[in-house]
């Protein structure tokens, strides 16, 4: 088997090429391969090799420096123990930041499904056009997400965008509301952002996967008097189910890390109500130089997100097999 | 879903909401477009206009004066090689992925995971190390810093294109004498090219987009068109209209680049668990 | 997984890091100093007295001609003034200049970070007063006295206005960390005809008992702003505006806190003061004339209320110099303004010092040299160039520059002074205003203790309890000055109390 020659390499000669004793292993004799013995681990070495000096070395270095106070404009950099992640918890401006973070991602990955969801067996109902739904759907997706956030800002406007242009339209009165100037309506206002740009990922995704259901299982249905909604809810949420978790899970991993939206379309504010942990992590450790917090607060981020990663990488194995 | 007569009414509700529908998600696009051509007071005016009275390219012109168009020389750059690099090293590893199964289950799994990392977790150490190799912005920096995310995504995504190519053709090239390295470089590879391009499509646009390290990692000579468009903010002025401009540089080639890989969109985005 | 892999994997993973680990400790922590070799030292004659630094600048700057320094400026309209003199310079020099623009928020930051880095990108620095503690103590600013000594006209110290040339702005003790080059002070523009016009001034006094005049206090403030947006909001005409915009909304708030003699700490403990009656009392003042500013106010910047004033649609604003010569119109139809909409108010402005009893001394800037440049001989030469009497007048009249009267020579030209009719009385407003003003926080952590004050202030703004919100301000502040060493903190502060235009109380 593999493993054991593994054991026994690294602890000799300390390298990343590993010759191993291939000729014992299962995937050699399923391949047929007689390329030699180190062959197949010399396909991955510089990939690891890379994955380790740029992923894993830095995060183990992040965690060695979030037990320090390391700051430029202080002349020594003690080491503090956990005192850093103690500062962490004890002010809540950390916990509320992980809270927004949450908030937003809940609220908008469900929306998100929602609508894609709806609008991918809309589409489906009837094909006419169908292409060039989908080529215009694929566009938010591509627009750089500072520009998405400067674009949405100018939209939010109280005075020079069009949204308070429009309601007034619709409500036929005037309406000046500073939406980014509320808490409440600063997030609705970022949900919305988020939502216009990734609810088409996932009506692409949910689009592609409906579209390979087998129309005969719905004209069964529907001679067995089964109505549009049964037939949703019964056949086409079950069938699309292993899909709709992978998606759900991507969408909510990259949600979670999410930066550039708030930076361009609130900076945090009002006051630091709607900082994401990315930005509240950017702001202490980057624009005030505090490395060795903003390591601590990054490596529990990175705890949290783990959680999260085990779901989907758990998810995506078994839609892989 | 089969196709059946609808009474006209239905089909006109379905013309109204597919029109609401592509309004709301087209809406900010068109928006983008029109403030690059507005003039000054077209874009700064309460309550806002939609159509400018007369095209007015100036602000093309002016985010070209301030720099523009190198910062998306610094893009372009940056997110080629990046992309170039990760199907390079990531094609070979996701090679022996694919064919010798090296690592078992678990290894293209810990490669995936790695795209998931967050920014933030690395920064810190990547500006110590940064400085002390002196790579503070550098093309070099930004490259090897944007593989944490095109490694892993290129490596996925080519294993499960290479898993698609029958081994006949490998095999027998093998037979005939090849290496191993040899079989992925002259036999595999060419066949997996169309997976190459969306994969490396993706990385690009992944790239492209990226603000944070471009943000944290560069000053002045490295600073992508992400990081070159906020700095449009001052303390005493935005400049929407060149705002606007930038963002149409920026978004124009992500649009043509999409329409090319139409085909393995959902492929791309999903990693492989649609296709 | 299973644990055999596991292992596999976390055997490689320490392996390949401590291998890293030893080779990035391998290399020196400190930031490396310049590889390249100097140039030699200018060969000057015998320190004689210089007569004119503008020409001497250029005299000197000429042996480094082919040479490029990078020259850090304010991103947005600010760079047009480097724009127009950076290739004057390069013209009499041969000295290449390229301007390296960078958002406010991110000036010091950058800046900083190049420095701690190593980076070396840039050769002239920007910094403001309120930085200047923080840079000095990382070292990232070169002293400039011996340059000084060896390229300026002394005099020319004694040129800048009284308070631009005082310790802790430019300065800290005798060692000239940057060459005070833009006078940035608060003021308050107001339109004259809708002060002057009789059935205003009439039907103010009926309501409010005293006469219709420009504001001295924040009460005044209050009472006509709503007066006025009373009668004309209508017209769309509004009684003021004043930035809101998180990032910068502190400013405003520390004129008045001063003229109520507001401190933002106390001298014995060091604890934070900013939650004081004095501060609850502006911050209260400052949502409560939120109310009758236009709507959408909470997010408006610099550009949103120009905009509005240039179109005639506010009674009084409160904000930095330009504004004045732009509302004459000056040097319209130039290219950089084309985004400054039409001046209505032409001939209708008036001037005045920030109501509340202070006027905040608010950003300004002063050039300074990198210690990591490659031609620090250069780049002092240019800072001093744009700096000196002539140059810096003619910067300063620019319609398009953002640079403000910081010389008494620019405050006594007769030339200023034509550029339109009450271009006198701008000056003189300027002038007074400065030597009453009230400077922002100058000790180290003096930015991060201004995000925490910002934060409270738009918190405010958007509806929580004033008071609420300064005790959260003084919590953060309590652990900035226990981070940085309550006793280091606590000295620096009264050190810096000790200059004329640190001490709060009110003065106009």
């Amino acid at each position: 088997m593999v493993a054991p020659c593994l054991r026994h390499q690294v602890g000799r000669h300390h390298q990343k090429a590993l010759w191993c004793c291939v000729a014992t292993s299962t995937a050699q004799e399923r391949t047929g391969r007689i390329g030699g013995r180190w062959t197949p681990w010399l396909f991955v070495a510089p990939s690891l090799a890379i994955v380790v000096a740029v992923t894993i070395f830095p995060t183990l270095y992040s965690l060695y420096l979030s037990f320090f106070r390391w700051e430029p404009t202080l002349a020594d950099k003690p080491f503090i123990g956990f005192g850093n992640y103690q500062e962490l918890f004890s002010t809540g401006r950390f916990v509320n930041a992980l809270a927004v973070t949450a908030l937003i991602t809940i609220v908008g990955v469900a929306l998100e499904l929602a609508v894609g969801f709806w609008f991918a067996d809309f589409v489906l109902a009837d094909r006419r056009g169908q292409r060039l739904v989908v080529a215009l759907m694929l566009l938010p997706v591509m627009v750089m997400p500072v520009v998405v956030g400067y674009t949405w800002r100018l939209l939010w406007d109280a005075a020079y965008g069009p949204i308070n242009q429009i309601l007034g339209w619709i409500l036929l009165r005037p309406v000046e509301y500073t939406w980014l100037g509320q808490t409440s309506t600063a997030l609705l206002a970022i949900i919305v952002t988020e939502v216009w740009q990734w609810t088409p990922f996932m009506f692409l995704i949910l689009y592609a996967g409906m579209s390979t259901l087998d129309g005969e299982i719905y004209e069964a249905a529907e001679i067995d008097g089964a109505g549009t909604w049964q037939q949703f809810w019964r056949m086409t949420v079950p069938l699309m189910l292993p899909i709709v978790i992978v998606a759900v899970l991507i969408r909510a991993v990259d949600s979670i890390k999410m930066f550039d939206v708030i930076y361009t379309l609130t900076g945090g504010a009002p006051g630091t109500s709607t900082e994401t942990a990315s930005y509240y992590i950017y702001q202490v450790g980057y624009q005030f130089f505090r490395l060795g917090y903003g390591a601590a607060a990054s490596i529990v981020l990175l705890l949290i997100l783990s959680v999260l990663l085990t779901f989907l990488l758990r998810a995506l194995r078994s839609r892989m097999a | 879903m089969f196709a059946r007569r609808r009474p006209l009414w239905k089909r006109l509700l379905r013309w109204i909401i597919y029109a609401a529908v592509l309004a709301f998600f087209l809406f900010p696009i068109f928006w983008i477009f029109m403030t690059s051509i507005k003039s000054a007071s077209e874009y700064m005016h309460s309550p806002p206009i939609w159509f400018p009275a007369a095209p007015d390219l100036s602000s093309f012109r002016r985010a070209v004066e301030v720099g523009g168009l190198d910062a998306m020389r610094n893009s372009i750059i940056v997110s080629s090689v990046s992309t170039l690099l990760a199907l390079l090293v990531g094609s070979f590893a996701a090679y022996g992925l694919a064919r010798y199964e090296v690592g078992g289950e678990n290894l293209p799994f810990f490669f995936l995971s790695q795209r998931f990392l967050p920014p933030v977790v690395v920064i810190f150490p990547f500006l110590l190390m940064f400085k002390t190799l002196r790579w503070i912005d550098t093309y070099q920096a930004l490259i090897v810093v944007y593989l944490t995310f095109n490694l892993p995504y290129t490596i996925w995504m080519m294993r499960s294109f290479f898993k698609e190519i029958p081994r006949e053709i490998e095999e027998s090239a093998l037979v005939d004498g090849a290496s191993a390295v040899g079989a992925f470089w002259h036999v595999a590879l060419p066949l997996a090219v169309p997976g190459l391009i969306a994969t490396g499509i993706f990385c690009f646009i992944f790239s492209w987009s990226e603000f944070f390290f471009g943000l944290t990692l560069t000053n002045i000579r490295a600073t992508p068109l992400s990081v070159f468009l906020p700095g449009l903010f001052g303390k005493q002025m935005i400049m929407w209209g060149e705002v606007g401009a930038l963002s149409v540089m920026a978004v124009v080639p992500l649009f043509v680049l999409s329409f090319l890989v139409q085909r393995f969109l959902v492929r791309g985005l999903t990693m492989g668990a649609v296709k | 997984m299973q644990f055999r892999t596991f292992r596999k994997y976390a055997a490689l993973v320490l392996v390949g890091s401590f291998v890293l680990l030893a080779m990035t400790q391998c290399a020196p922590a400190a930031a490396p100093a310049p590889a390249a070799e100097q140039p030699a030292a200018a060969q000057t004659g015998p320190a004689a007295t210089v007569e004119d630094s503008c020409t001497n600048a250029v005299e000197q700057a000429k042996q480094f001609a082919g040479s490029t320094i990078n020259v850090v400026w304010e991103s947005g309209l600010q760079p047009e003034d480097p724009k127009v003199f950076g290739p004057k310079f390069t013209e009499l020099t041969g000295v290449n200049v390229t301007i390296v623009e960078i958002p406010y928020v991110d000036m010091y930051t950058k800046q900083l970070q190049d420095y701690v880095t190593g980076g070396g990108a840039y050769d002239v620095l920007t910094l403001a007063p309120i930085w200047l503690k923080d840079l000095v103590n990382a070292g990232a600013l070169e002293p400039l006295n011996p340059y000084i000594d060896k390229y300026m006209n002394k005099a020319d110290l004694d040129d800048y206005l009284d308070v631009y040339g005082s310790d802790g702005y430019a300065r800290i003790g005798d060692t000239w960390y940057g060459l005070p080059d833009d006078g940035d002070v608060f003021v308050m523009y107001y339109r004259k005809d809708l002060f002057a016009d009789p059935g205003n001034q009439e039907e103010f006094k009926a309501k409010f008992g005293y006469e219709l005049a420009p504001p001295k206090t924040y009460q005044e403030f209050d009472d006509i702003g709503r007066f006025f947006t009373e009668k004309y909001s209508a017209e769309g005409i509004y009684g003021g505006a004043f930035q809101h915009l998180e990032g910068q909304a502190w400013d405003w708030f520390v004129g008045p806190f001063s003229g109520a003699g507001g401190q933002f700490f106390d001298t014995e403990t060091m604890d934070a003061t900013i939650n004081s009656a004095a501060g609850v009392k502006v911050l209260s003042d400052m949502v409560k004339a939120s109310e009758w500013m236009p709507p959408g106010v909470q997010k408006w910047g610099f550009t949103e209320v120009l905009s509005a004033w240039l179109d005639g649609k506010l009674a009084m604003i409160i904000t930095w110099p330009p504004v004045g010569r732009w509302s004459e119109g000056i040097g319209k139809g130039t290219d950089q303004l084309s985004w400054v909409p039409e001046t209505k108010v032409v001939g209708n402005v008036g001037y005045a010092p920030e109501p509340g009893g202070r006027s905040a001394l608010a950003g300004g800037f002063a050039l300074g040299v990198s210690p990591n440049s490659q031609n620090k001989d250069a780049a002092y030469l240019f800072a001093q160039w744009m700096n000196c009497p002539a140059t810096s007048l003619e910067r300063v009249m620019l319609p398009f520059a953002l640079r403000d009267p910081f010389r008494k020579s620019h405050f006594a030209s007769e030339e200023y002074k034509a550029l339109w009719p009450t271009a006198g009385e701008y000056l003189q407003t300027l002038e007074s205003a400065a030597m009453q003003g009230q400077l922002e926080l100058g000790i180290p952590g003096g930015r991060e203790y201004m995000v925490a004050l910002d934060q409270a202030i738009t918190a405010a703004y958007a509806g929580a309890d004033p008071q609420a919100a300064l005790d959260e301000a003084a919590g953060k502040f309590n652990a900035i000055t226990d981070r940085l060493g309550r006793d280091t903190q606590k000295e620096a502060y009264s050190q810096w109390l000790q200059g004329q235009w640190a001490q709060p109380g009110p003065k106009q």
